[in-house]
């Protein structure tokens, strides 16, 4: 049955540590089938958040709601359906890929034909099939961060919190990672992946939410957030000719700043959207200006994180 | 599993589950096997696969062998010719005894306390918490290996069927001896659980294992004088009150086992769990094994020792759970609000069982008082009845009484200024445990010091001031003077009562709670899971109720 509340769901959380207050008056939903981001600088709270939700830890107030149950008050029906990935690995000496995988898919109460489908799923879909008798300590960073992963899905949980599961990884590592990760949310699996690597966020993500010191700053796409923050779009405009009169018609212009000169390469900040480009591109032309080239890119999740945050600390 | 069945692809299985599948005989064993594994608790499958990959496992299995071998030969070149003629089974088997007493009372016990405290530590046991296991599922899970691998181990030292053929010895006692060690290895390996639960700390940690060892020394210690004595100086295996009292053993060997068991598991669940009613019910369990046990002994000795025995063990077990109990949180969780007891009858006589302080107080005092009243109505049968000649005084009765008052009055006054203190700074379990022991010891010393220095002469008599000086009192008591200090009881009674009713009053919160209704999306769910517990009820006379 396809439940109609959120997969995950904060309201209103809180949890303190002393005077430190590591997550405050946090709120926001996950529905089916969407990973969400969560970004934020070291100590902004996000893993206190992620294991309130895993029912590691309680909050100080509020709630927190995994497919309509509290993470208080029914813990064992949300462990049920969730998956958790934390920042480190958790495995054990003298066990293979294969035995570990089966300890924790029995630990999840998976029997039978049960138990056996689903090892040779995960193993599948981690790619591990032919790592199944190695040793654990033998494996290197991404196939330990794949195995990981598979022990958080063994169970087929409908939500998968992820800790920063791209760290350390190499390139080719991440980008398997992510495939992995955009195949599970088409699934119809929900998402909360924490990431310091914000590229690889505004890749994977369908929305991020902002944390700093406990406070969820912005939540949206990339896009949307982008548009709250008003951020300034970066032009560059080749002309053909009379490159100083240009630059000095766009200083005149409202709304542009830190116009650039570089021979006919100009550049520029601009505050607006996309229309309010073509029209300036509009009287440029009508201002009898050679355009020969103008382009403008939005500003990366990056920018947007570095303008959002104020690398605050507590 | 969720609607796009995930396990209904194509992908390639690995070489050894498809191995599974076929039908080799050896293969559908393996399967067989595997599938009766499933019904083993899965820490326990777990750590046989890392057991049998492990050096430890070979090294303790040869070391054992070794030793039994040495010793076997040591002992028969010791004996030499005697081992025809004279008893030599015990002094054979006290030599095995140590070689299996090692691993079975050390090294299982820490064995299972650092397997959990290293789960602890490297973070793992947070992913097993997260599982569908349940806590006490972790804690059993723990001394299984170790202490399956030891049996393993000890089972191989066959040399111990030896001593049976010696003379000296008899089969019983050697099962006898064997068993025990085998119970007390279980009893220390449920202690060492319970100690890595109580700290995440590694530097905690590092402290209880030393400790932990310690302690497993001088027990192994302890129990192997105890076997010495069983082993040299004959068990009278042929007399009936041998075997009661072995079954009186056992039942409090169970009793402290499963609250050791609630105890830990109860440790390392989650916060919002109720950790204290299954706790409350051993107690009580605990209670009537003393009261039962020690009447059981008095009645069929006549012997009045046994009544202030049941009274003065009772207020031993009472005012350690006691003090425990009244540092509880008194903050039910939801959770915990949805199980409540709803009806009358309900509400009277199970709110106690409910966890806070003041039912912790409450839930103390009437248990204690209903073990002192069994005692007192026990002692009064016993008396009336023709063939009672040692029970003919009444100091049992003022000895139960008033123990009963001090249990009762230094809790209550430990349990206040619990409540003082409470809001200012954090307060726990291990603070009203120190409370309670530093009141008591002061409500003893203090007046017994005043008294001394107040004394002209040499010796202080008992006088009005050591009325809650309750060592010196109890001993009057039990010396046969009581009569002496007729205002003794009184006054312990009426302080025992004013203490009981301040703090029932400051408990009133607590018994106020009522139970919440259950959210519709868990009821929903538990539908889903269990179908069965859902079937509508018919009315089958018009006077049967239907929910």
């Amino acid at each position: 049955m396809v439940s109609s509340h959120p997969m995950i769901e904060l309201r209103r959380l809180h949890r303190f540590f002393g005077d430190t207050r590591a997550v405050n008056d946090i709120s926001f939903e996950v529905p089916r089938g969407e990973v969400f981001g969560y970004i934020g600088p070291n100590g902004a709270g996000k893993t206190t958040s992620m294991r309130i939700l895993a029912t590691l830890e309680l909050p100080t107030y509020g709630d927190a709601y995994v497919d309509g149950f509290s993470v208080v008050n029914d813990p064992d029906r949300v462990r049920r359906r969730l998956g958790f990935m934390p920042d480190f690995y958790g495995t054990y000496a003298n066990v293979n890929c294969l035995e570990y995988l089966d300890f924790f898919a029995r630990a999840h109460g998976l029997v039978g034909r049960e138990r056996h489908r689903a090892l040779q799923y995960t193993m599948s879909f981690t790619k591990l099939d032919e790592l199944a008798e190695k040793p654990i300590r033998g494996l290197s960073k991404g196939m330990k961060q794949r195995l990981c992963l598979g022990r958080a899905m063994i169970h087929d949980p409908a939500v998968l919190i992820l800790d920063e599961p791209a760290a350390g990884l190499d390139p080719r590592a991440r980008i398997e990672l992510r495939v992995m990760i955009r195949e599970l949310a088409a699934n119809g699996k929900s998402i909360l992946v924490s990431s310091h690597i914000l590229t690889e966020l505004a890749e994977m993500c369908d929305r991020v939410g902002i944390i700093e010191r406990g406070e969820l700053l912005a939540t949206g796409s990339v896009d949307d957030i982008q548009r709250e923050q008003r951020t300034h779009r970066e032009v560059k405009m080749r002309v053909l000719e009379n490159a100083p009169a240009a630059a000095e018609w766009l200083r005149r212009r409202e709304g542009i700043t830190h116009v650039l000169e570089d021979g006919a390469l100009l550049k520029f900040s601009h505050i607006g959207e996309r229309e309010d480009e073509a029209a300036l591109l509009r009287e440029l032309i009508l201002a009898d200006f050679a355009v020969a080239e103008f382009a403008s890119h939005s500003r990366s999740l990056e920018d947007v994180f570095m303008q959002v945050t104020k690398g605050r600390v507590q | 599993m969720s609607a796009a069945d995930p396990y209904a692809t194509n992908a390639p299985a690995n070489e050894r589950l498809e191995r599974l599948t076929h039908s080799h005989w050896f293969e559908r064993l393996e399967l067989f096997l595997e599938r009766a594994s499933e019904r083993l608790n899965p820490i326990l499958v777990k750590e046989a696969r890392q057991a049998m990959k492990s050096r430890q496992f070979v090294i303790t299995f040869t070391l054992v062998l070794v030793c039994g071998w040495g010793w076997s030969l040591m002992g028969v070149a010791l004996m030499r010719e005697e081992i025809y003629y004279s008893p030599g089974g015990p002094f054979m088997l006290i030599g095995y005894y140590f070689v299996i007493a090692a691993p079975l009372l050390v090294v299982v016990p820490f064995a299972a306390f650092r397997s959990l405290a290293g789960e602890i530590e490297d973070g793992t046991f947070e992913l097993l918490s997260i599982t569908a296991l349940s806590s006490r599922q972790i804690i059993t899970g723990k001394p299984g290996m170790p202490f399956c691998r030891c049996s393993c181990t000890t089972r191989r030292c066959r040399h111990v069927a030896f001593t049976y053929l010696l003379r000296g010895i008899d089969i019983i006692t050697i099962v006898l001896i064997l068993s025990y060690t085998f119970l007390a290895s279980l009893l220390f390996a449920m202690v060492g659980l319970l100690v890595a639960t109580l700290s995440t700390n590694r530097a905690w940690q590092v402290l209880f294992s030393v400790l932990l060892l310690l302690a497993l020394l001088a027990g192994t210690g302890w129990w192997s004088v105890f076997v010495w004595a069983m082993l040299f100086s004959t068990p009278p295996l042929d007399q009936w009150e041998f075997w009661i009292s072995n079954v009186a053993v056992i039942t409090f060997y169970v009793s402290y086992f499963v609250m050791g068991l609630f105890a830990a598991s109860g440790l390392i669940s989650f916060a919002s769990d109720n950790r204290s009613t299954r706790l409350r019910w051993v107690m009580l369990a605990q209670q009537a094994l003393i009261v039962g046990w020690l009447l059981y002994a008095t009645l069929e000795g006549r012997e009045i020792v046994g009544l202030f025995f049941a009274s003065g063990i009772s207020a031993v077990h009472w005012s350690i759970m006691g003090s425990l109990l009244i540092g509880e949180s008194a903050q039910l969780s939801p959770r915990v609000r949805r199980s409540l007891p709803q009806s009358f009858a309900g509400r009277m006589l199970l709110t106690w069982f409910n966890p806070g302080s003041g039912t912790g107080y409450v839930f103390m005092a009437s248990s204690f008082g209903a073990a002192t009243w069994v005692i007192v109505v026990s002692g009064l049968l016993s008396m009336l009845t023709p063939f009672s000649n040692r029970i003919n005084n009444w100091d049992w009765l003022w000895f139960s009484l008033a123990s009963w008052c001090y249990v009762i009055i230094y809790l209550g006054c430990a349990r206040l200024l619990f409540l003082m203190l409470k809001p200012y700074y954090y307060v726990g379990l291990l603070f009203t445990f120190l409370i309670t022991v530093l009141l008591t010891a002061a409500g003893a010393a203090l007046p017994f010091f005043l008294q001394l220095w107040l004394a002209e002469s040499g010796r202080p008599e008992y006088s009005l001031l050591q009325t809650y000086n309750w060592i010196w009192s109890l001993y009057e008591i039990g010396d046969g003077n009581s009569w002496a200090y007729p205002w003794l009881l009184p006054i312990l009674m009426l302080s025992a009562a004013c203490v009981f009713l301040l703090n029932l009053f400051f408990a009133v919160k607590e018994i106020e709670q009522v139970r919440l209704t259950t959210p519709e999306r868990v009821v929903q769910d538990e539908r889903e899971l269990h179908p069965e517990r859902f079937v509508e009820k018919k009315q089958a006379t018009p006077w049967d109720e239907v929910d």
